[in-house]
């Protein structure tokens, strides 16, 4: 595989880093019998920032519910973490999902609930006390410029900051992967800039970020790995 | 230790307390929960009724279901008891048979009616002959039949009292058998409309759930609220229908006393409650058992 990267040093040195991710001809049908994806091969090393691109409907969020088990592949190889995600136990897809921070377009917040119990909720359920919660969640807030919001309630919050908090409560449990589905979609580009700061950051601490995105202006200021889909199947690579 | 933990208890502003999902924590009590517990607390009520009349039931038979007897009379001078004492003794579940004398029933008589001044002899010469039935366990439809046949061939007559009595003492232990059954049947719906309850929570917190489940929550760890919750309005209810039964033992009390009976309301605490969190924790889990989010690995 050919990989060419112009994105900073430490992103693209892939052939000496353990595979994170490893596809071999990847098919995923749907019970309706549409095909979401087929043929896919690919390799992301530990690490990396990727963007998955492509038309609407062309596979990437498919790709993405793969790779934390809410889709399993319905040929093909799909290992994410060394686990073998077509015949993984659901003990070993949970087990993934908490070292995984996902991060939706819609960002998927509880607003019944305020930012503390929001960002706190992944490591509640890997059974955090509440007494080492509260110092955990503020420095992820203080990261992302938040940390004074702490008790407020997320419709008090712009589109942005709830963005924010979304990604704070995807690094909480400091996962080793963080899997973003357009996190920028609904945001302006100066507001989606500023998240993607916080992404690359994450990045740059050795966290491997993937994320789907229809916004390929962004590249230019944040470079990284782009991996293209075009109908379910993979059309190339920058 | 304590340091640290005041110190996050200042952290945290006043009014205002987290409540983190998942695992031990309770939901939020609202509307719903507020009406299960209502309908919960009468249907156990009802079944706390129940088995406090059962209660009563067996206190009342208990007082004389084991002197049951059956007396037949036999006109005095037929000259016929001794034809009539075999026929009964060969009724089926007929295990004993005694003859008691005119003189025994006589005496008998005068210290139930407080020796009023009767006399003896005059008595004797007026009693019939007394025959006493000691029946077995195992009571056939025909037994009383039986023995009402057996007697009117000799010109005899039975107390149709006591025949009364014994079937009451039959329809009782057949009616334990009812109480049971409708405990099960309450006990049943209790749990289906705890489970519908919690399943309208549920609807009103699929996003929560589903975003459990993509971090990677447990099952237990997504369900255990909801069973905490369910076996938490179920004893809830059995408790508050518990204190409802107190005013029905008051009211009744001087009534029951007329029968030598004492209601123990005590008796029933334990099991309404149990009893309640048990079907809650049921209902709980009916609810949960279908609740599966798009993402849930399988």
């Amino acid at each position: 595989m050919v990989t060419l990267c112009p994105a900073p040093a430490n992103l693209c040195s892939m052939s000496n880093r353990q595979s994170l991710i490893e596809m071999q001809q990847v098919m995923l049908r749907y019970a309706t019998g549409k095909t979401a994806l087929s043929g896919i091969t690919l390799d992301i090393p530990q690490g990396q920032f990727v963007y998955l691109t492509g038309e609407s409907g062309a596979g990437k969020s498919s790709l993405l519910r793969m790779f934390y088990g809410g889709v399993r592949p319905s040929s093909g190889l799909l290992k994410v973490k060394g686990t073998d995600m077509r015949e993984a136990a659901e003990t070993g897809i949970r087990e993934l999902r908490r070292h995984t921070g996902i991060i939706f377009q819609d960002h998927r917040l509880l607003f019944s609930r305020t930012v503390f119990e929001n960002v706190a909720l992944p490591l509640r359920v890997q059974g955090w006390k509440t007494d080492r919660l509260i110092p955990r969640v503020r420095k992820v807030l203080e990261y992302v410029g938040l940390a004074d919001r702490l008790w407020s309630y997320p419709e008090a919050l712009s589109g942005g900051e709830q963005q924010r908090i979304a990604i704070a409560r995807a690094m909480t449990a400091n996962p080793a992967i963080i899997l973003a589905d357009e996190p920028t979609g609904n945001l302006d580009i100066e507001t989606a800039r500023r998240v993607l700061d916080y992404l690359m950051g994450l990045n740059q601490q050795g966290t491997t970020v993937i994320m789907a995105t229809h916004d390929l202006h962004l590249l230019e200021s944040h470079p990284g790995r782009v991996v293209q889909l075009h109908a379910g199947t993979l059309a190339g690579e920058n | 230790m304590a340091d640290a933990v005041s110190r996050i208890e200042q952290d945290i502003p006043e009014q205002l307390h987290p409540r983190l999902p998942g695992g031990f924590h309770l939901p939020p009590f609202g509307i719903h929960q507020f009406l299960a517990l209502i309908i919960v607390c009468v249907s156990l009520w009802a079944l706390g009724v129940l088995w406090l009349g059962m209660q009563a039931a067996g206190q009342w038979v208990g007082s004389w279901q084991q002197d049951i007897h059956i007396h037949v009379y036999l006109p005095a001078g037929s000259g016929r008891g001794d034809e009539l004492k075999m026929a009964l003794q060969a009724v089926p579940n007929v295990t004993g048979v005694r003859e008691i004398s005119a003189e025994e029933a006589a005496s008998w008589m005068r210290s139930w009616l407080n020796d009023v001044g009767l006399s003896n002899k005059d008595m004797v010469s007026r009693l019939p002959l007394t025959f006493e039935l000691s029946l077995g366990e195992d009571e056939s439809g025909f037994l009383f039949a039986d023995i009402r046949d057996a007697a009117e061939r000799f010109g005899a007559r039975v107390n149709e009292e006591e025949v009364n009595l014994a079937r009451v003492h039959h329809w009782l232990s057949q009616l334990g058998y009812l109480a049971w059954f409708a405990s099960l049947v309450l006990a049943l719906a209790m749990a289906l409309i705890i489970s519908n309850t919690l399943r309208m929570t549920l609807l009103a917190r699929a996003d929560e759930v589903h975003l459990m489940r993509l971090l990677g929550a447990r099952e237990w760890f997504v369900r255990m609220p909801f069973i905490l919750e369910g076996a938490l309005i179920g004893a809830g209810a059995g408790f508050l229908g518990w204190l409802l039964l107190w005013p029905l033992v008051w009211g009744t009390y001087d009534w029951f006393s007329l029968l030598h009976v004492a209601l123990n309301a005590w008796l029933l605490l334990f099991p309404l409650a149990c009893g309640g969190a048990l079907v809650g924790a049921l209902g709980a889990v009916i609810a949960t058992a279908r609740i599966v989010s798009n993402d849930t690995p399988t």
